[in-house]
């Protein structure tokens, strides 16, 4: 047990890290949501896209994996890069395979957005190979600041950076949710489409608004996972999406605190699961924890139940 | 629907050649491949046909988004590999280890199927998502501490397997044991979907909610189809584990899901001739673009998303050329359209308004609501209504919108149950019981806002409503058992019985029309009609005039009051025409923000000053 208690303030930080880049992945799936009730499946791979634009810019601006210009630069540009790229690329995805479905089925809309998950996945496995790409960090942070110790725990300055890029984010997405116009009119149209119509929003540019938040918060995560973990593949979207979604779902769907918060909780009890179990089972608790709150509380955590209108 | 219709074009004479084709083409095939590699994939074009049609049964035809719908088709593998190998040393004979191992499949099918019944659409797809990761990552972390699952080496070397003392090794003994259960499932697959089950799937699919009103137990059907598609897929996996010689945890991958996926969709989901030819045209195809092998995942996602945008149908959907049905069914011999109410005036009047009603109301109490009330969030949509109602009464229920009446109704329906109160049916209490077995007790309704299944044709709506009065299960239709024929006559026989009632506007042509394609009036008659086939005795009509003209309101009161003089239903309506209310009722009750506050006959209702204050406000002194 005293082991376990002396895990604990370092697992609590990497928690907390991973939870973070978690919660803005959760962000895209319950923007979505909340404003199309449909689960952007693709989502997963506009992040991995995101991990892989960050590596680009990292990759170019390097030779022999080190960095040609500015640390803090180079850190900056990947961040905004891949958010750009992530950005455009969730619109188009809504342009092209969302919008003609709008009025389908539900069931046509999911297997589309399943599609479009298979098609980004293959397009990378095709001109990037199965290969993971490393991103070559080491070089990035100046050695004396590379880690701190306080204790018994261990922070690497890439860790605190990951979650001070993440929260500032957050900070920034709730302000324009909460205080702007814009913020206003997505906040309407997730209410009730079709009013919101009325009442003169232009509907289709804030669909489109969402999905360009919600990727590039994901695209961002894609990158700050990739400074975090160092390297990407084309397979990784997968299994960030499916936690993402958990995380969307145990805050609530539709909920954008909830998501940012579920996020946290979500990268809190995977690390904590992994001082109970073999690492290789982290997935398969998440998987589980998913699979328990959509059964039992599938409103979220926080959430209330809604009952179907008649 | 395009299966009935081209089944009924083709005669009897006409299947038996179609069937003679089929098999020379089965038997001769085999030997006409240029070499083993084509048999091979000859073989598992079979097994694909399969694997599609056990997804059809789930997604196409029950409309469940399955994605652990490989993890099934990879227990079916493993169970052969463990039950048939030398991995554990035990080597049970093939004809065991196929039923058993589809059965343990069919058993985590209903188990995960029981778990996540209730969710909808998008949360039932990541569940089982999560499901078959889960699956995937203990097919290969299981090989320690002890070796169960061979990890990613997977298992491999199995029994070869005999039937009745033949031993199967060659290729083409593979093809024609793989094809000869395809054609099996494929037979299943036909008579399933035209049978009670495949009625009550395609409700499900329609809508749900309605679906559970009419009667059909629709948590029990969409284990059913879980449990049916994972039945096929633990064939299908025992089968190719046998053909491979091994499993590994790849075949039972995501990728693998998808193309499956693309075969259903390309054929059109539910659509059995249609999937089919996907699993034939995508098991085949991939084989002349080899140098593009890297391409075709990628162009699995692109046809997922041009189909759904393009052809949500499939390739075969809206196609019925085979029908051959050149005359359009609502025009005449002269080409000119057919008015609907031509159609309706020459079958006369429905109602012989001078006939004496074979009904009146008796004195008998049918329904009671003792003190019920709805309660959402701290709003009363209902408060502590008692009412009773008599046998073979009509008793409208009136009140300006959001008073409750609607409330009421998916009160006695069953949609939910009531926050305080008790719900007496003839003497039993039907408090909290689900919809589809208050629908079985004998209560019926229609909803407002319609809710048709619109996809299905009029005929199919009103069978429908004949699912809670029949039993037949799996096994009858599989297998054609007199219960299920006897129960198909007695369905049909009822289903046009009661559409007659209703003259021209839904019998002849429109038997096979869809019901998206009728007009609103005649859409809330099939509503009714719908009902009624439930064998209800109370029927609860919401709103059944609105949105008609004032013939066709008028021609739906002498409707409404038919049905009780002549066919003897109990009747509860919520009506906003007071001239109708004024015609059809025995009494009136009259509701206001959940309450009721007033009930009797209608002059006495309709005078009462709380009545008017509710719809007019109060007269300021």
């Amino acid at each position: 047990m005293d082991i376990y208690l002396q895990q604990l303030p370092q697992q609590l930080v990497n928690g907390l890290t991973i939870g973070g880049v978690y919660a803005l992945i959760a962000i895209g799936y319950t923007m979505v949501y909340g404003i199309l009730s449909m689960l952007n499946f693709a989502h997963g791979e506009v992040y991995m896209m995101g991990g892989f634009a960050g590596w680009w810019v990292l990759h170019l601006l390097s030779r022999e994996n080190v960095p040609i210009v500015n640390a803090g630069l180079v850190i900056s540009l990947m961040i905004i890069i891949s958010m750009a790229v992530t950005g455009l690329l969730g619109m188009g995805i809504e342009r092209f395979a969302y919008r003609p479905l709008r009025k389908a089925p539900r069931m046509n809309l999911l297997l589309s957005a399943l599609g479009v998950s298979i098609f980004l996945q293959n397009i990378v496995l095709n001109y990037q190979g199965a290969k993971a790409r490393f991103f070559h960090v080491s070089s990035l942070i100046p050695e004396g600041i590379r880690v701190f110790q306080i204790g018994n725990v261990v922070f690497s300055f890439l860790r605190i950076l990951v979650v001070v890029v993440a929260f500032l984010l957050m900070a920034l997405l709730t302000v324009i949710v909460k205080k702007t116009k814009v913020g206003k009119a997505m906040r309407a149209t997730a209410q009730d489409t079709e009013a919101a119509m009325f009442m003169g929003i232009d509907v289709d540019r804030i669909i489109v608004l969402v999905f360009l938040i919600g990727s590039a918060l994901g695209g961002a995560a894609g990158t700050l996972v990739g400074l975090l973990f160092t390297q990407v593949d084309y397979y990784v979207g997968f299994q960030a999406g499916l936690k993402g979604f958990t995380a969307a779902v145990l805050g609530g769907i539709g909920n954008i605190f909830g998501a940012m918060m579920g996020g946290i909780i979500l990268g809190l009890v995977e690390s904590l699961a992994t001082t109970f179990f073999p690492a290789t089972y982290k997935d398969v608790v998440a998987f589980v924890i998913l699979i328990i709150v959509l059964i039992f509380r599938p409103w979220g955590l926080m959430g209330e139940k809604i009952p179907e209108k008649v | 629907m395009d299966h009935d219709l081209i089944k009924k074009e083709l005669s009897k004479t006409n299947k038996v050649i179609l069937c003679a084709v089929i098999g020379i083409i089965l038997v001769v095939v085999p030997h006409l491949m240029p070499n083993n590699y084509w048999l091979r994939i000859y073989a598992m074009t079979g097994l694909f046909v399969m694997l599609a049609l056990g997804l059809n049964v789930v997604a196409g035809f029950a409309g469940l988004l399955d994605l652990a719908y490989v993890a099934f088709f990879g227990i079916g593998g493993y169970t052969f590999a463990f039950l048939s190998s030398n991995h554990f040393d035990i080597h049970l004979p093939f004809l065991l280890v196929l039923p058993l191992s589809a059965l343990i499949t069919m058993g985590f099918g209903f188990a995960l199927g029981a778990s996540s019944i209730r969710l909808k659409g998008d949360y039932l797809a990541i569940v089982t998502l999560a499901f078959a990761q889960i699956f995937k990552l203990l097919l290969l972390n299981l090989d320690r501490p002890i070796n169960i699952t061979g990890g990613v080496n997977g298992i491999y070397n199995f029994d070869p397997i005999s039937i009745f003392g033949l031993k199967m090794i060659s290729p083409v003994a593979y093809s024609y044991l793989i094809w000869f259960i395809a054609i099996i499932v494929i037979i299943g697959s036909f008579r399933i979907k035209k049978s009670r089950f495949g009625r009550g799937w395609e409700a499900i699919r329609e809508d749900e909610l309605a679906a559970e009103v009419m009667g059909v137990n629709t948590t029990r059907m969409k284990l059913m189809a879980f449990a049916g598609g994972s039945f096929i897929a633990g064939a299908s996996g025992t089968l190719f584990a046998s053909f491979q010689d091994s499993v590994f945890p790849n075949n039972f991958d995501f990728p693998q899901l998808v193309v499956v996926y693309c075969m259903v969709i390309l054929g059109g989901l539910g659509n059995i001739v249609g999937v089919i030819l996907g699993a034939i045209l995508l098991s085949i195809l991939p084989e002349f673009l080899r140098e593009y092998g890297a391409y075709r995942m990628m162009s699995y996602g692109l046809i997922l998303i041009v189909l759904m945008a393009l052809r949500p149908k499939g390739i075969l959907g809206g196609i019925e050329f085979l029908t051959k049905e050149k005359r359009r069914q609502d025009k005449d011999e002269t080409g000119l359209l057919r008015a609907s109410t031509d159609l309706y005036y020459s079958e006369g009047d429905l109602l012989e308004q001078n006939e004496k009603p074979r009904y009146t109301r008796s004195d008998r109490p049918i329904l009671e609501l003792k003190k019920v009330a709805m309660n959402f969030g701290g709003l009363m949509a209902v408060n502590n209504l008692s009412l009773r109602l008599r046998e073979k009464e009509i008793l409208s229920i009136i009140g300006p919108n959001g008073s409750g009446k609607t409330t009421v109704f998916n009160l006695i329906s069953g949609i939910y149950p009531p926050s305080f109160g008790s719900i007496f049916f003839e003497g039993t209490d039907i408090t909290g019981l689900k919809p589809h077995l208050v629908a079985k007790a004998g209560i019926a309704r229609t909803f407002q806002n319609l809710r048709l299944f619109s996809n299905m044709s009029v005929l199919d709506n009103a069978k429908v409503g004949q699912f809670c009065r029949t039993k037949s299960g799996p096994l009858s239709i599989l297998f054609h058992l007199p219960l299920h024929k006897e129960e198909e006559t007695e369905t049909e026989k009822i289903a046009e019985e009661i559409l007659s009632l209703f003259g021209a506007r839904l019998t002849g042509y429109r038997f096979n029309q869809n019901a998206m394609f009728l007009s609103f009036a005649n859409r809330r008659r099939l509503e009714i009609a719908r009902a009624m086939s439930t064998n209800a005795k109370l029927l609860m009509l919401d709103e059944p005039s609105a949105g008609m003209n004032p013939q066709e309101t008028i021609e739906m009161t002498n409707f409404i009051k038919k049905l009780r003089d002549s066919h003897g239903y109990t009747i509860l309506v919520i009506e906003h025409k007071l001239n109708v209310v004024k015609t059809i009722s025995d009494r009136v009750m009259a509701l206001d923000y959940g309450s009721k506050i007033a009930e009797g006959s209608y002059d006495e209702v309709a005078n009462q000053k709380q009545v008017i204050e509710a719809y007019l406000g109060r007269k300021r002194n």
